[in-house]
């Protein structure tokens, strides 16, 4: 779930997949795809047992509600918005492991 | 001596934790450099046209050349152990293969594609193996998370029986 020129790079790399249904493995998130359109095509992606990792820019996913994301999720940059690692979630939550009473 | 054996445990926990938490910013740092698959599209763009490379030439069927191999289990799971496969339908496999091989995605822009548009796709299949090798390691550190607090909480109910022992000597 990216950008266009994101979706059409990793679509090159070979991971594209639009069936006989016509349902597609990718969204190009444009300027005027909602944010309900982003959540319901991830929560569609999300309950699909043939995706195994799920790749969106950092930015669409800080607009929606996927922050409390399971593993499967990556978020990668995008041509415009290089990753922010403050704002990466598997990081923050690493980073409020480590109290020093725990670690006694 | 249980809780001896915890902290080791513990201690051995946190270490590959951070490792791995290492391995991952250093991988996400790399994937954030990578602009060049960007920058080859954008030529490709100026080569071809405008509206050359995007949306608009995406085959109408599209079969995957890379897939995910989710068999392996957390501990298993390493950056060295990537679990991208490229599927067999490339290669000329003997065995009779009734469905037709993926097509080169190359080929739903152009017959003859420019050189910037196969590098990018060079520089977008390496993006995919980092992918590949962050999400493996995002996986262990969420596992490796969940076991460090199940060992917190161990420790944190056995660290009364081992002061009482004291209390009761004292007492004597």
């Amino acid at each position: 779930m990216g950008d266009e020129d994101t979706v059409t790079g990793f679509l090159l790399g070979g991971i594209g997949e639009l069936n006989k249904n016509h349902h597609p493995n990718f969204l190009v998130v444009e300027k005027d795809t909602t944010i309900n359109e982003t959540e319901d095509t991830f929560r569609w992606f999300l309950n699909r047992e043939d995706i195994g990792i799920i790749l969106i820019n950092q930015y669409i996913a800080e607009r929606c509600s996927m922050r409390s994301m399971p593993t499967t999720l990556l978020e990668i940059p995008s041509k415009e918005h290089p990753n922010d690692a403050a704002k990466d979630p598997i990081l923050r939550r690493a980073r409020g492991m480590f109290m020093a009473h725990d670690l006694r | 001596m249980v809780a001896r054996y915890l902290r080791a445990e513990l201690d051995s926990l946190l270490l590959q934790l951070l490792r791995d938490l290492e391995e991952l910013e250093a991988k996400r740092a790399a994937l954030n450099a990578r602009v060049e698959g960007w920058l080859s599209l954008s030529k490709a763009r100026c080569a071809m046209g405008a509206k050359s490379v995007g949306p608009l030439q995406y085959a109408s069927h599209m079969e995957p050349q890379l897939h995910v191999s989710g068999t392996q289990t957390p501990e298993d799971v390493g950056p060295h152990k990537a679990v991208l496969h490229r599927r067999k339908g490339l290669t000329r496999a003997p065995e009779p293969d009734r469905s037709p091989a993926p097509q080169d995605p190359l080929n739903w822009f152009r017959i003859l594609a420019p050189h910037s548009l196969q590098q990018a796709q060079a520089s977008f299949r390496e993006g995919l193996q980092l992918a590949a090798d962050m999400a493996s390691l995002q996986i262990r550190i969420d596992w490796g998370r969940s076991q460090l607090q199940g060992l917190q909480e161990k420790l944190k109910f056995i660290k009364p029986a081992i002061i009482f022992p004291r209390v009761s000597l004292l007492i004597c």
